[in-house]
């Protein structure tokens, strides 16, 4: 049986970024996910907490939410802890496609359901859609690209909007990755380019759907902007998201460059746990059940629709280690009374409460396991998508979580 | 203590599971080049809605699919969405009769050995411009696919000309698979220098193909037939406490997972738990401390391509993990998803160009890497990037075994 000094289980961003942390550290270790995670599904930009004002200081924003919100993942990693985190992330994508606030703080980028919504770090790709006026920008959409309809987006934008045909596709449906890879050819942008300039009518900023490319997405936009003439950028759009999956790419070309073994496509079905610590996870893939050990482990497994998190007609559970969730007293607390409202719904918050170094606990705040660590949205007491945090609270507690984990 | 996971698994074939969420879209190579494959989601548990046992089938473009279960690996919720597509496409084909070349493809472990043994008259003839050319109007294989050449003698029976090394090592058994025996032989003689040098003497029960080529066409009952004979042939060397190793993924894949699991033949899962990659065997001893095999320094430049069926098998890239330990080499992996080829797909006269389209994105990611050597676990990556490349491409053991002191 191998032994590694971590396993990360999940491949979410929390879990890649616990991982990577892991092996910069100079770590063994092992990552497995069901799944690809959830990065294709979001993962456009990063969210660190949308509510804080766009334009003002984030440090101090994040510092006044978490003294409202004590128990918030963000007052356990606290600002220095995001901060860190954020620079490991932001060294991690070099020129030319990088990662970075526009203004100081927030601010406000266009989406594929044509509103604006705050985010923190933007791909160099999309920071051209910030601060977008009805005259100066034109959205781009193509016949047989159902992934972003670009007569919503250009009307509730409220910018000329025009839809054209791709060179090589016609109305059978091209998918985004499809669109992605041409994209990455020079000949088929520079046309697609010219196509676009041909449709220009004093505009000086293009809105696109975010599929430019996979491999060099900063090359397709310089090429689009040469071509055009005008500044060109993203707009992020139904799932599968391809920013994202450069992001979990980018990561994944990483972990197995520095030697960490990767396993994606099976659940963890099961763990060895042994006077309060855990032993070992089994990994199933039928008709094999494969034991792996290490030192200790970091749990992100997402939460409802990763797989970290289950719930029965009664309570929610963690399935996997069986630890404790906080959760609403009651099933008839778990909803709200309206399905749109401003307010999360209470079952939003339900996750695994840790200490102050992410390792979970029970109710009197005693720690479950002595070697397990827990990362990302399986974590209570945040609202991810209601506070705009994802990827903020992803990356910031995968990192703690990997250096606590291997703290001396 | 063990916890179990409370997740429940719904039956494999109920489409509900998939939340439509569009990962698999974002894995699929078929899709990524072409429109006339609608895509894993669509395809596989969208489809699956509409089908009916009673009706006949309407989704032409299920042949579409290569059977490389990228989509598996990357579904978040666990549906089983290649076998989806397997079910859909066995019922299709079934409907429609098999074709006289699919018929003969997938009996090349017939006719191989055959061939091999004509290899000095058949050889020639494959690269033959006219015979190509009949090949492609009268059997669709497409003219501009390189054919492999067949090698004789066999592995096996070179393998059966050596003295019997009875030294009272322990035994390890190995399942070379076809194109190791006919088209390859190097492959598997690097095997069992490579075995023997860990000091296992090396035995080759009787065996056949492991019946991956007629899934591919959707023919489960001959598949059903060569994984009966084949567990026939290879548990009573389990059963004597002998583990048995393979070289090629594709093969590997077929005797581990998809014997039990979905062909549901009795003695599957005992031969599953002893049936290992080489190279993760070999990685396992190592780990174990149970081996001091040093390798000479090699300086070189190599670029290893982690095939999609080594990805199913989800034990990580012990290959690479070996090929790091020899001093020197500087080895990279090739980031590119699928070389194109799905086995006798690619050599399809009406799938020649999607296979051709796919393995561009390997073949212009290994010219970025400008190596001197490619590698890959899988028979047919390596045609693939052979024939899109031209560069000297081997299986990893291939070089391990040169680079034995």
């Amino acid at each position: 049986m191998r032994r590694y000094d971590l396993i990360v289980i999940g491949m979410g961003l929390a879990g890649l970024t616990a991982a990577r942390t892991a092996v910069e550290m100079g770590a063994k270790i092992l990552i497995v996910g069901r799944g690809m995670g959830s990065l294709t599904l979001f993962g456009n930009t990063i969210d660190l907490l949308g509510e804080i004002t766009p334009g003002t200081d984030m440090e101090a924003g994040v510092m006044s939410w978490t003294a409202t919100h004590p128990d918030h993942p963000y007052a356990r990693t606290g600002w220095a802890g995001i901060a860190e985190a954020l620079v490991a992330f932001r060294e991690f994508f070099p020129p030319p496609y990088t990662f970075a606030p526009v203004g100081g703080g927030n601010s406000l980028v266009p989406t594929g359901a044509g509103t604006v919504r705050p985010t923190y770090l933007l791909p160099v790709t999309m920071t051209a859609g910030v601060g977008i006026s009805s005259e100066d920008t034109l959205i781009v959409s193509f016949r047989g690209f159902k992934d972003f309809q670009g007569d919503t987006v250009s009307l509730h934008l409220r910018c000329r909007g025009v839809n054209l045909s791709l060179p090589r596709y016609g109305l059978e449906g091209v998918t985004a990755l499809a669109f992605a890879r041409l994209m990455d050819e020079e000949p088929f942008r520079e046309s697609l380019g010219e196509a676009i300039r041909r449709q220009l009518a004093g505009e000086r900023r293009i809105g696109l759907p975010a599929v430019l490319g996979l491999r060099n997405p900063a090359g397709v936009m310089a090429t689009l902007e040469a071509v055009t003439g005008a500044k060109v950028f993203e707009i992020p759009m139904l799932p599968p998201s391809i920013p994202g999956a450069r992001i979990f790419r980018r990561l994944r070309e990483e972990l197995i460059a520095k030697g960490a073994t990767f396993l994606m496509g099976n659940p963890v079905i099961g763990a060895t746990l042994k006077n309060g610590r855990c032993e070992g996870i089994t990994v199933q893939n039928p008709p094999l059940k494969t034991v792996y050990s290490a030192d200790c482990y970091v749990l992100a497994t997402g939460r409802f629709l990763g797989g970290g998190l289950w719930a029965d007609m009664e309570r929610v559970s963690e399935p996997l280690f069986h630890i404790p969730v906080s959760q609403p007293a009651t099933r008839g607390e778990w909803f709200r009374e309206r399905f749109f409202q401003p307010e999360a719904h209470p079952i939003h918050r339900a996750g695994i409460v840790t200490d102050a170094a992410l390792r979970p606990v029970d109710e009197g705040g005693k720690v479950v396991l002595e070697n397990l660590w827990a990362a990302g949205s399986i974590l209570a007491h945040h609202q991810a998508i209601e506070e705009k945090s994802r990827e903020g609270i992803d990356i910031a507690t995968g990192f703690l979580a990997a250096k606590r984990a291997l703290a001396p | 203590m063990t916890t179990q996971n409370d997740t429940r698994t719904p039956p494999r074939t109920f489409p509900d599971v998939c939340v439509r969420c569009a990962t698999c879209m974002a894995a699929c190579p078929v899709s990524r080049v072409t429109p006339h494959f609608p895509g894993p989601k669509q395809a596989g548990p969208g489809a699956q809605r509409f089908r009916s046992a009673a009706e006949s089938s309407v989704d032409d473009w299920i042949e579409l699919c290569t059977s490389c279960r990228l989509c598996d690996t990357v579904c978040p919720a666990g549906v089983p969405i290649s076998e989806l597509n397997l079910m859909a496409k066995a019922k299709y084909l079934d409907e429609r009769g098999i074709t006289f070349r699919d018929w003969l493809l997938v009996r090349g472990d017939l006719f191989g050995e055959m061939a091999a043994r004509f290899s000095s008259y058949v050889n020639p003839l494959m690269k033959n411009p006219t015979v190509r050319w009949l090949l492609d109007k009268l059997l669709q294989i497409d003219r501009r696919r390189d054919l492999p050449c067949y090698e004789y003698p066999t592995f096996r029976q070179w393998f059966g000309a050596r003295p019997a090394a009875d030294n009272g090592n322990p035994k390890i058994a190995y399942f070379y698979g076809c194109f190791t025996n006919t088209n390859e032989t190097d492959v598997g003689k690097a095997a069992v220098a490579l075995l023997e040098a860990h000091g296992f003497s090396v035995d080759v029960p009787p065996q056949r193909c492991c019946g991956i080529p007629r899934l591919g066409v959707g023919d489960l009952r001959g598949a059903k037939e060569m994984g009966g004979r084949n567990l026939a042939s290879l548990l009573p060397t389990v059963r004597e406490g002998t583990d048995i190793v393979f070289s090629s993924t594709s093969c590997g894949l077929m005797l581990r997972h998809e014997y039990g699991p979905l062909l549901n033949l009795p003695g599957a899962e005992e031969l599953a738990r002893h049936l290992f990659d080489i190279c993760e065997y070999l990685l396992h001893l190592r780990e174990e401390g149970k081996t001091d095999v040093t390798f000479r320094p090699n300086p070189m430049k190599a670029a290893y391509f982690a095939s999609c069926h080594l990805k199913s098998l989800n034990i990580g890239l012990p290959a690479l993990e070996l090929l790091r330990l020899v001093p020197g080499l500087d080895v990279r992996l090739v980031e590119a998803e699928c070389c194109g080829l799905g086995g006798l797909y690619g050599f399809k006269k009406e799938k020649f160009a999607i296979a051709e389209e796919i393995g561009k994105d390997l073949a212009e990611a290994v010219a970025r890497m400008a190596p001197e050597i490619v590698l890959s676990d899988c028979e047919g990556c390596r045609m693939q990037i052979r024939q899109l490349t031209k560069r000297t491409v081997l299986h990893p053991i291939q070089l391990l075994r040169d680079a034995l002191l």
